[in-house]
């Protein structure tokens, strides 16, 4: 059984700082660095794997409307991106599907349709096109493609470019009209692998020319995709071409000035949104009779909730991952705060609420977030701790196996008043009992939660024990309060929030061999004092960010 | 063995036979000359058709004997085509093993377990695996996949969580999402075919053409500066973007008897990308659209019909809504969504049989279609294989034992007309026998530990 939870280590190391179940090694190598982060030599270099990275959808969305000022969210009509990392953006697991293709190409026929659809949008193309006479045709085309082609391909034009595109403007000119041209040239654009991928060739370092470093529009499109999610400002190109992209002070200037750009918060809520059971509350289907203050409606606000106060924790606070998960406020209106049986907030502003630190403390009690990880009308404490686990611990449990489950029938149907007494077979198994002595304790220390979130002391009728643990620590706890406190002080939670933003920021699945790029990461994030702000500024001074692995052949 | 270009008459066999030995099968060197015992030709088309949610298995059953039935309440609007369909009784989806209802659609055509967490198949659908072998290549488009109504649920139309039916027929085997817009669909199908459209339609291919010759150039030269991983990835699109080429340079359809394009209607109240978007707000109850499912539904039939008759296909799949099914039947007068009925809001079989029921008046429509179409002395109909199922057959235990399945139409000698009962066998035995209709002679599908051979019985 390839699990992390044989033995007494469940996927557990006391140093906590080496991947237990990697992913098996693929067609596309293991990385490029040291498995060992003892190994991870200071003042070496550990350059970055750089796979060639797509543009996600909700990228994708965000470049076309500073290209084009189109705001229609035209990528929503691809296909999903494969699940890799978790957000999307796993360049490990890019692949093209023949729907792919050919949504690519209607969507592009749309955005050029609308980029050409009037004399005002013509002129935001360039002013040339608003009305422009047939012997300045081809001359205006030639403008628009001089000042739309560098923006779409993050880069100045290489000989013959424009030619090239100018020659797909001629070919929709014909039999047809100016902006038909035009609207060729942006089909195209937009469908060209220099527009949809992230290629990156670097140049040698001056210093050192065995090691290669993103060029500056390289460099500038990096520092633009990691914090705002699309293509790079004005300022960014201009301290590209200025070589201010080249060091890594450089780079910390702008990403200084970008996170200060309210840009920077829409990515900070697509992060969380990926990683928060949270951005599905809006659907969520509970029985009315059992929980009748909770709506579809009631749903979005939690998910709101928890948007704002993350924003508000990271931004105005300069929160710590400790702070926000052990904050003792949160943000409600006047409807959730009825919902929570807060009093004293209306109107449908959220504000700042204080929290009663008896009941609650910080992001993983809010409602939404207890509500997200319950599938059904029953709580189901396998789901709650296999969730803190996964995504705040990184470790995973694996499911049970076919093995497993030929020879344990789980009890059918469930009896018992209390989630403990209804699971209680894991502990008294001990096949289940080899992961379930991770994942029960974290969930039934979040018992006091019902299905909906909100707080309880009873279940059926019968006192319910929220006794619990931090897996892989001796940490006891006896309720949420003293398990979020015990997660907020435990190693792998901090570390495990700076990888997922490591995979996050750099597009991929971190492996065995980026063990010195990860490091990195999780000891700049500790010295940071786990600064959430810190730690995206980080991100960007990191050798995996200024130096690109050798091409594998 | 390669005897396209060498047919014996079967008079020359005759006249041979007793003065020489032959070595080979007499029927199959006489290639289309075969008599009535011979192995009847393989099946030409194939549509698989999704619905959501099972069935009522109690009011889905038929009464009767193999040959002499009458179906259950929720078939009996397929009565009119009774003597096209075979009832396939008793199957299991064994290898449907993980999420309730992802597996389930995991399952259905491809007959391998869903990855742990969540994830995908382990194999393709035999729907591609069909289309690779008819149609890819062959035809315009290899394949082509609707849904109605497709993202109603958690996954917002994403791939995760699982609600795609087909899977690609080579390594990955990654889902392939339906295209769910039915003016999009119209204007790429049957864009030439379509009086209205003028000269657009040929404006519009011609640059499409001039625009992928220009990718096609991108594609190929960025792909020689890259490393071998990097380059796959660009390969892989290269090829994708050759594939589309490739469809425009063959034929436009031409209007023939049988080849006609449908009817347009007017889809406007009807929002194809409802629910698609991740961040949306709760918007997904959209009552407009959901109105306009039985419209939309109908054109999607026509086009799918269609793209058979006109050949620009030979494989099709539609699915009626995502697993989920949270969307409302305004024209049934319920106001709930699918999944309310099944367990969400507690079993209600009544409506569950509604909601059956008028699926099988939709896939009567189709059927009827079908058969309209004459293909040159036979009926489109006769030619295909249709199958129609779900993901799981009793809703509120998800139990996906005795499988509601569905075949119709003549193609590869299936013998119609026939209710046929398999004691508890594995449905991945269906699937296998369902590529031997089609020529593949295979004898296992899916995950081998869930098949045991084709069936017998229904050729």
């Amino acid at each position: 059984m390839a699990s992390g939870c044989t033995g007494d280590l469940g996927g557990f190391r006391s140093d906590d700082s080496k991947p237990i179940d990697d992913p098996p090694p693929t067609s596309t190598g293991t990385g490029t660095g040291p498995t060992d982060p003892a190994a991870c030599e200071d003042g070496a270099v550990y350059p970055g794997r750089a796979p060639l990275r797509r543009l996600t959808r909700f990228e994708y969305n965000k470049t076309v409307r500073d290209l084009l000022g189109d705001t229609t969210d035209p990528a929503y009509s691809l296909p999903s991106e494969e699940v890799g990392n978790g957000f999307g953006n796993d360049a490990d697991v890019l692949s093209v599907s023949s729907l792919l293709a050919e949504q690519l190409g209607t969507v592009a026929e749309g955005i050029a349709k609308r980029a050409t659809a009037t004399p005002e949008a013509l002129a935001k193309l360039h002013p040339c096109a608003s009305s422009v006479r047939a012997e300045d045709e081809e001359a205006c085309a030639r403008s628009i493609i001089e000042r739309l082609a560098p923006l779409a391909y993050r880069r100045p034009l290489a000989a013959g470019e424009a030619d090239e595109l100018l020659g797909l403007y001629t070919a929709g000119r014909t039999d047809a009209t100016f902006d038909a041209g035009v609207a060729t040239v942006i089909e195209g654009l937009l469908q060209s692998p220099d527009f949809l991928y992230r290629i990156e060739f670097g140049t040698p370092d001056p210093q050192r020319p065995e090691l290669r470093r993103p060029t500056g529009d390289e460099m500038a499109t990096r520092l633009s995709y990691l914090l705002w999610g699309t293509m790079p400002d004005e300022k960014l190109r201009l301290a590209a071409q200025a070589g201010e992209l080249s060091t890594k002070e450089g780079v910390r200037a702008h990403a200084e000035r970008m996170l200060e750009d309210p840009r920077s918060r829409v990515t900070v809520r697509y992060f969380f949104d990926n990683l928060l059971p949270i951005s599905s509350l809006a659907d969520l289907e509970r029985n009315a009779e059992t929980f009748p203050t909770f709506s579809r409606t009631i749903g979005s606000l939690l998910h709101e909730e928890t948007q704002r106060f993350l924003a508000h924790e990271i931004f105005e606070e300069n929160g710590t991952w400790a702070s926000i998960l052990t904050a003792p406020y949160t943000f409600m209106n006047g409807p959730l705060a009825a919902f929570y049986g807060v009093s004293g907030v209306t109107g449908d502003e959220f504000q700042q609420v204080q929290l009663d630190t008896t009941q609650r403390l910080g992001l993983l009690t809010q409602a939404g977030m207890m509500a997200g990880t319950t599938h059904s009308n029953n709580t189901n404490p396998v789901v709650r701790g296999g969730f803190v686990l996964d995504k705040l611990m990184c470790q995973k449990i694996p499911l049970p196996t076919g093995d497993i489950l030929a020879r344990v029938k789980p009890p059918e149907p469930y009896t018992g008043k209390t989630a403990r007494e209804r699971f209680s077979q894991h502990s008294k198994d001990p096949v289940c009992a080899t992961c379930h002595q991770y994942l029960d304790p974290v969930g039934f220390a979040l018992e006091n939660y019902d299905a909906v979130g909100l707080f309880r002391t009873t279940e059926n009728d019968v006192p319910i024990d929220a006794s619990g643990g931090v897996p892989g620590t001796d940490i006891k706890v006896n309720g949420p309060i003293e398990l979020v406190q015990g997660l907020a002080q435990t190693d792998a939670v901090q570390n495990c929030f700076a990888t997922h933003w490591a995979e996050y920021g750099y597009g991929l699945t971190l492996r065995a061999g980026d063990a010195c790029t990860k490091k990195a990461v999780t000891d700049a994030f500790k010295a940071s004092g786990y600064n959430v702000k810190q730690l995206l500024i980080e991100l960007t001074q990191t050798d995996a960010f200024h130096y690109m692995a050798a091409q594998e052949e | 063995m390669v005897m396209s270009n060498f047919r014996l008459s079967r008079r020359a066999v005759l006249r041979g036979a007793g003065a020489i030995a032959i070595a080979l099968p007499w029927l199959e060197i006489m290639g289309t000359e075969r008599t009535a015992s011979a192995a009847p030709a393989p099946a030409k088309r194939f549509l698989s058709v999704y619905t959501p949610g099972g069935t009522v298995m109690n009011r889905w059953r038929p009464t009767g004997t193999e040959t002499s039935f009458t179906l259950g309440p929720i078939l009996s609007p397929l009565a009119p085509v009774q003597d096209k369909l075979l009832v396939v009784d008793g199957l299991d989806m064994k290898s449907a093993v993980g999420e309730q209802h992802q597996a389930g659609i995991i399952a259905w055509l491809s007959g391998t377990t869903q990855a742990p967490n969540g994830g995908y198949g382990g194999g393709p659908s035999i729907d591609q695996v069909i289309a690779s072998r008819i149609s890819a290549g062959q035809k315009a488009k290899a394949s082509i996949e609707i849904a109605v109504r497709w993202a109603t649920g958690k996954s917002h139309g994403l791939l995760s969580p699982m609600n795609a039916a087909n899977f690609e027929s080579t390594a990955p085997f990654r889902p392939i999402a339906p295209r769910l817009d039915p003016t999009e669909i119209f204007t790429d199908l049957f864009g030439t075919l379509d009086p209205s459209a003028g000269n657009d339609a040929a404006r519009r291919l011609a640059r499409k053409k001039s625009i992928l010759d220009f990718l096609d150039g991108r594609y190929s030269a960025l792909s020689s500066r890259l490393g071998a991983a990097d380059a796959q990835k660009i390969d892989q699109h290269l090829t994708k973007i050759r594939e589309i080429e490739k469809s425009l340079d063959t034929a436009a359809p031409v209007e023939t008897s049988a080849c006609k394009a449908p009817t347009k209607v007017d889809t406007s109240d009807y929002n194809p990308r409802t629910g698609l978007s991740a961040d949306n707000d709760g918007k997904v109850k959209d009552t407009s659209t959901d109105a306009a499912i039985p419209k939309v539904g109908k054109l999607m039939m026509d086009m799918l019909v269609m793209s058979l008759a006109c050949d620009i296909t030979a494989v099709g799949t539609l699915q009626w809504s995502d697993t989920e099914a949270k969307h409302t039947f305004p024209w049934l007068n319920l106001s709930e969504h699918h999944h309310f009925y099944q367990h969400d809001g507690g079993f209600r079989a009544a409506e569950c049989e509604l909601i059956c029921n008028w699926y099988s008046k939709q896939h009567l429509y189709l059927l009827q279609e079908m058969a309209k179409i004459d293909m040159g002395g036979h009926s489109l109909l006769d030619e295909s294989v249709v199958f129609f199922g779900s993901e799981l057959s009793d809703p509120p235990s998800h139990n996906k034992s005795n499988m509601p399945f569905l075949l119709a139409g003549g193609g590869g000698g299936l013998r119609t007309g026939r209710w046929v009962r398999y004691p508890n066998l594995s449905h991945n035995n269906l699937l296998v026998s369902i590529l031997n209709l089609f020529g593949d002679n295979r004898n296992t599908f899916g995950d081998p530990k869930f098949c045991t051979g084709p069936l017998t019985n229904l050729t």
